[in-house]
């Protein structure tokens, strides 16, 4: 957990209206603390990405915004079917085996 | 350490701005972040960011060329260790940037309702029916008939329509629509029937009408005529004296039905000759002068 403060002096270059800004957008989303704004690790990993998208690989907002969406969805999808691996995982051999043949050549 | 001019594919007379472009075009390839299937991303794109860190930057370039500085002594002060987003998207908790993007209802998203559907969404329903119009002929539907239909879809049924069918009906073949949803029972295939109208019969309820054309004579001297029903024809006794208007029954020769059948009604029609001759007129004539009689007395019409 990070506080504001801390998370601007992590980031070189990121200023605090940028910041608030995204959390504005729902780009991040920080928890509160009473007054205070929470960012936890995930939040700071996701601030930042979007400082490199914006400002190193110079995407423009609006364009970015497409781009974390497609992003978060396919995070989304990795998750699901990682969570499906782990069920096929738990299958007999031969249902594994079976499904291995019909999902075919990769891996 | 490889050479950064390698690394952004460039050559040592790269202008800024072609150095620039070529950082921007591999980073977008490479970021972690960005691909995160891609297990060399974060190599490579630790490389581009330090090969740029070098030629991008006017000064350093310069020592990097004259051989102040290497490739290496510049990167380990661009690179602290950072963690990229893609580890903590990829774990249970990126779950947290799953919504905002959609309006609608994040299930509806969700992969596995779609490769598990019924189960997973625990949905269960009935199929939708499929509806149906067709015509019959009258007698088809007084009578009743088996019909084989060709539906849309190609499939053929065998169509029961039961005596008495009224037009406008419906009739309902039970799971013989589309097919449910999950353990959901399939649908109804629902039939509307129209029933084509006769030449000779009308229906009015259970009672079939038809209207019988007499000659003066029949009508005047009685007669024993055959008569058209909707089960073939049946022999009708005309009384002697009949007038036109006159309904006979045929009893139970109408619709048939469980509360027993209807009546046929045969409404008589006295039908004048095509040419009537002299004689027949004059005699007409003389013979109601010598006995009168009121066909409009009843309805108040003065004669």
């Amino acid at each position: 957990m990070m506080g504001e403060h801390e998370l601007l002096g992590a980031i070189e270059g990121l200023e605090a209206e940028t910041l608030q800004r995204w959390v504005d957008l729902g780009w991040v989303l920080p928890s509160t603390d009473g007054e205070a704004v929470r960012f936890d690790a995930t939040d700071v990993a996701r601030v930042r990405l979007i400082f490199d998208l914006q400002y190193e690989l110079r995407i423009e907002e609006s364009s970015l915004a497409v781009v974390l969406s497609l992003m978060d969805q396919l995070y989304e999808v990795r998750r699901d079917l990682r969570r499906l691996a782990a069920a096929v995982e738990l299958q007999p051999q031969d249902v594994r085996a079976a499904i291995a043949k019909r999902i075919g050549g990769k891996q | 350490m490889a050479d950064p001019y390698q690394i952004l594919g460039i050559s040592r007379e790269a202008t800024p701005a072609e150095i620039r472009k070529a950082y921007l075009r591999l980073a977008k390839k490479s970021h972690p972040d960005l691909h995160p299937g891609d297990k060399g991303a974060e190599a490579r794109f630790k490389a581009i960011a330090s090969a740029y860190d070098i030629v991008g930057d006017a000064k350093k370039r310069a020592r990097f060329d004259s051989g102040e500085i290497d490739a290496s002594g510049a990167e380990q002060r661009r690179q602290p260790e950072r963690e990229f987003y893609r580890q903590h998207a990829d774990a249970a908790a990126g779950f947290k940037y799953d919504g905002p993007w959609t309006e609608s209802d994040a299930h509806d998203s969700d992969l596995f309702a779609e490769l598990f559907g019924s189960r997973r969404a625990r949905k269960t329903a009935k199929g939708a029916d499929i509806t149906y119009t067709m015509s019959v002929d009258f007698l088809e539907a007084v009578n009743g008939a088996k019909k084989r239909v060709t539906m849309a879809d190609g499939k053929t049924i065998d169509l029961s329509i039961p005596a008495g069918l009224q037009d406008g009906q419906t009739l309902r073949l039970r799971g013989q629509g589309h097919p449910g949803v999950g353990a959901g029972a399939p649908g109804d295939t629902l039939v509307e029937i129209h029933v084509n109208p006769h030449a000779t019969f009308r229906r009015d309820g259970n009672s079939i009408r038809s209207t019988l054309p007499v000659t003066i004579g029949e009508a005047l001297a009685g007669a024993k005529l055959p008569v058209e029903t909707i089960s073939g024809a049946v022999q009708l006794t005309i009384p002697k004296g009949s007038n036109a208007g006159t309904i006979l029954r045929l009893k139970g020769r109408g619709v048939p039905a469980k509360s027993g059948a209807g009546d046929h009604l045969v409404e008589l029609q006295v039908v004048l000759p095509d040419q009537a001759d002299e004689d027949f007129v004059k005699t007409v004539v003389e013979w109601e002068a010598r006995h009168p009689y009121h066909p409009r007395k009843t309805e108040g019409v003065p004669s």
